[in-house]
């Protein structure tokens, strides 16, 4: 950083110098003694100063005159003093100048010729003092001594003349000469090792950049002459277009080496295509050098040149976005295009022609390589500590990804514990409830059978209310009764037949008979008799039903007749069933007694029965409506024989969802705290033990029929 | 003689209860509700007795039935299914007096049935004496309203009428019994 400030500082310091100390280095050009002839048609065509007459001659008023870059011969005289100047040379110190012919006249009379530029053959050229053509004064006696200068070039023209001593221009020369063997040794050091780089390196950076370098020396090689000192070229026609030539290559390969360099398709694509259009003109330059324009060539190839300057804002840019290589890339180009704005301007007359603008170019571009060199290695360092800085973070990532996976397995580890523990507290839990579940099912079903015995003894006490009622109030009122009659019958034992008082005895007879009511009497204690004989029945049929049912703790099974069954039940529920429906019971006679267990088939028809005066009841129907019927068939299907227990009522119905679960443990329609709902699936378990079937059908709105299948 | 009804849907107990107790009290039997509501409007029925459980409608209703019209005769439920909803019932809706249970102790039941006979007389003879105090204080009150509407209507009173109109006043005043504070 540092480094650079400090360079370019001092160039600049040393350009400012240069130029305001141009004047003195100028001043030993002798422009303002040449006198110039503007161009005309017969200034065109002549070849000697004797075929100029009547020419216009114009004094030059700088040290160094411009001609401008034209296709015109040009002609410029310039007058010695025989006697001072003899033995001197008359140097022209400008190497790029394409034909040139030098007269010395004496006296009006051609006394040498001198040619020089690269229309010369290599055969007739003139021994150089040095990289400028110089033309000695002719020691002669003459009174009037004029140097006649015609010259022409393909390239920008321009004529510091000067006037001096053999010695001095060897000299002067010899120092030109070791600066640029100087400058062409860093050029070619920094050929060959840029060019080792891309062999060993491989990007192709470096080969564009080896081509660059070729293209700059090559450039400067020719701007100062060495091409014809050094006898590089032969053909004409080569040298006469290798300035233009060197200088199409600079412009192409720079922008290439300046394209790839800083990535512009990436970093900057606007200045990418910008700088590819550029390389239409140096190509429309080349064909336009090829057909031999080769002044309005050069012009363009100078334009474009001025391209160069883009290269500012797109390296900055470039610089900006993080590339660290631009800002080396910049500096070295500053100077550069520093350089080549002030040889461009030297053409253009903005600046003198003096040896700073001349050897601006050469020390700027020699910078230039050098900061470009150190600009692609610095890259190659940035290139290596990005790499590295990639690999390292690569292994600190895969460090970091395994270390995680470690503590992630720990934790996944760790949780499946947790959660194994869990499930077998859930598990163990589970059983702990499944037990607890079953043992309350046994409990319910265990209830359940209370309760339905607990129904059945309520049910046979109320029964037996009412017979006993009649067997005890009608014996009492049967001993009123008898006492009235005893008293008649002893009135009567105690008539003697012999006494005399027999009428009136009969009549008192009678009295006592009318006013105990004998007849109502009489008539009661028959209405008594009967409703004690009905009392008995009914307990002994309670009874006998009882009997049938006291087995009810046995598994084993005993032959029984399912239609007395039906009867005993019908007894013990009949004063429930006496509010709620008419029973209407049809039992077929033929039915065979088959083996069963009777407690739990009266459980059964007990709550099957039940269950349809209930459904009676949610009707709504008047009592007398309300009917539930009770039928026995014995029914034959192929070589089996049935038998078949209807109970049907005209009750509310089911729906096809009450139908499927009605067997259900714990299904019920019936409100919270009626019954447990386990009666019909305890009822399906006794129908299942006896290998009867049982068949619902059942439509809501119309009632239900219980359809039992026993198989004989 | 105490006049009892009783209502059941079994012949037999109707029997039973008339042979039982005809000798002490003028006993009606009916098996048809329709029929005891008629007997209770043409006779001074003093106790009804009903069984629960019959196939028309129950007790407890039958008693709902009757109580807005005959609310003086004495209520007993006879039943052999003591069924506890349903002796809630009775209580609540029925109003019954007394419960008793089939098979009955007869002499209990006479007992019960006398008690319940002098509760209709004392029901009764409130009713009477209610009666009477309601048409006095209407006598009363009209009585009052002419004397206010003549005292107001004459024009001029001399003290002497005054008076006499206040005599009057607070006789009737004393007839009512109501209390002047």
């Amino acid at each position: 950083m540092i480094c650079r400030n400090v360079i370019k500082k001092l160039y600049v310091l040393f350009l400012l110098g240069a130029l305001f100390s141009s004047e003195t280095i100028a001043q030993k050009f002798i422009g303002k003694r040449l006198e110039l002839l503007t161009p005309s048609v017969s200034s065109q065509s002549a070849i000697t100063p004797n075929d100029l007459e009547d020419e216009v001659w114009v004094r030059s008023k700088v040290n160094v005159p411009n001609l401008g870059n034209t296709d015109n011969w040009f002609w410029a005289r310039l007058d010695l003093d025989p006697v001072t100047e003899a033995g001197l040379n008359v140097e022209i110190a400008y190497p790029t100048i394409d034909s040139l012919l030098v007269f010395m006249v004496c006296d009006g009379v051609i006394s040498s010729i001198g040619v020089a530029g690269a229309t010369v053959p290599k055969s007739s050229r003139e021994q150089l003092l040095g990289n400028y053509p110089s033309f000695p004064i002719p020691v002669v006696d003459c009174n009037e001594l004029t140097c006649y200068i015609r010259v022409w070039s393909g390239k920008q023209l321009l004529l510091p003349v000067r006037i001096e001593g053999s010695r001095k221009l060897l000299s002067d020369g010899h120092y030109r000469n070791v600066f640029f063997a100087i400058y062409f040794g860093v050029v070619i050091a920094l050929l060959l090792y840029n060019l080792f780089l891309y062999f060993s390196v491989r990007d192709k950076n470096y080969f564009q950049y080896v081509i660059f370098i070729v293209a700059v020396g090559g450039t400067q090689l020719v701007l100062n002459g060495y091409d014809r000192v050094l006898d590089l070229i032969s053909s004409p026609w080569w040298s006469l277009r290798m300035t233009h030539i060197f200088g199409i290559l600079s412009g192409i390969s720079s922008i290439l080496f300046v394209r790839n360099f800083l990535h512009l398709k990436s970093n900057a694509p606007i200045y990418h295509r910008i700088f590819g259009w550029f390389y239409i003109p140096y190509l429309v330059a080349g064909i336009i050098l090829c057909m031999g324009y080769f002044n309005v060539s050069y012009d363009v190839i100078n334009v474009s040149s001025l391209s160069i300057i883009l290269l500012i804002p797109a390296s900055l840019k470039v610089w900006r976005s993080g590339d660290v290589s631009a800002a080396y890339f910049l500096v070295g180009w500053l100077f550069f295009i520093i350089a080549v704005v002030v040889f461009a301007l030297k053409d253009f007359g903005v600046f003198p022609y003096n040896e700073a603008t001349l050897y601006a170019l050469p020390i700027g571009s020699a910078i230039e390589l050098v900061v470009l060199s150190l600009a692609l290695g610095s890259r190659i360092n940035q290139l290596k500590k990005d790499r590295q800085r990639a690999r390292e973070k690569e292994l600190n990532t895969s460090l970091l990804n395994e270390k995680i996976q470690i503590e992630q397995n720990i934790r996944l580890e760790k949780s499946v514990n947790e959660r194994t523990f869990e499930l077998t507290q859930i598990n163990d839990s589970l059983q702990a409830t499944l037990e607890d579940l079953r043992s309350t099912q046994q409990q319910l079903v265990q209830s359940e059978k209370l309760a339905s015995i607990g129904q059945l003894t309520a049910g046979i006490a109320h029964e037996l209310n009412n017979p006993i009622n009649f067997v005890s109030s009608n014996a009492q009122s049967l001993k009123r009764d008898f006492v009235d009659v005893k008293e008649i019958i002893d009135l009567i034992s105690n008539i003697d037949a012999e006494s005399l008082t027999l009428k009136e005895d009969y009549l008192a007879i009678c009295n006592k008979m009318s006013d105990l009511d004998i007849p109502f009497t009489m008539n009661e204690i028959d209405e008594l008799l009967s409703g004690v004989e009905e009392g008995a029945s009914r307990t002994t049929e309670i009874v006998r039903g009882l009997r049938i049912f006291s087995r009810m703790d046995g598994v084993e099974t005993v032959p029984a007749n399912l239609n007395e069954l039906l009867s005993s039940t019908l007894i013990i529920l009949r004063s429930n069933l006496k509010d709620e429906a008419d029973v209407l019971i049809e039992l077929s006679d033929n039915l065979p007694d088959i083996n069963c267990q009777p407690g739990k088939l009266n459980q059964v028809f007990m709550n099957i029965i039940t269950n349809a005066a209930h459904a009676t009841i949610e009707t709504e129907l008047p009592r007398t409506e309300r009917i539930v019927r009770v039928r026995t068939r014995l029914v034959k299907d192929e070589q089996k024989k049935y038998i078949q227990v209807e109970i049907s009522d005209n009750g509310v119905g089911m729906s096809e969802e009450a139908i499927s679960q009605i067997f259900n443990p714990f299904y019920t329609t019936k409100k919270v705290g009626q019954g447990t709902g386990l009666g019909l699936s305890i009822v399906k378990g006794i129908l299942e033990d006896h290998n009867a079937s049982i068949e619902i059908t059942s439509k809501v709105g119309d009632g239900t029929t219980f359809l039992l299948s026993f198989p004989v | 003689m105490i006049n009892v009804l009783y209502l059941d849907d079994e012949e037999h107990n109707l029997t039973s209860f008339r042979a039982a107790f005809r000798r002490y009290f003028k006993v009606f039997v009916t098996t048809e509700p329709s029929e005891a509501v008629r007997i209770l409007e043409d006779n001074p029925i003093e106790v009804v007795i009903s069984d629960q459980k019959m196939p028309a409608l129950s007790g407890v209703e039958f008693f709902e039935l009757i109580m807005p019209d005959h609310p003086n005769p004495v209520r007993m439920l006879l039943t052999g299914h003591a069924d506890i909803d349903a002796v809630i019932d009775a209580i609540n809706k029925g109003h019954i007096y007394k419960y008793i249970s089939k098979p009955w102790n007869e002499a209990e039941l006479r007992r019960l049935v006398e008690e319940a006979s002098e509760l209709y007389l004392m029901r009764t003879a409130q009713e009477t004496q209610v009666t009477e105090y309601s048409e006095r204080l209407y006598s009363a009150e009209s009585k009052l309203k002419e004397l206010m509407s003549e005292f107001n209507s004459s024009s001029e009173l001399s003290s002497d009428s005054k008076e006499r109109y206040i005599d009057k006043i607070n006789k009737i005043l004393k007839l009512m019994e109501v209390p002047l504070d």
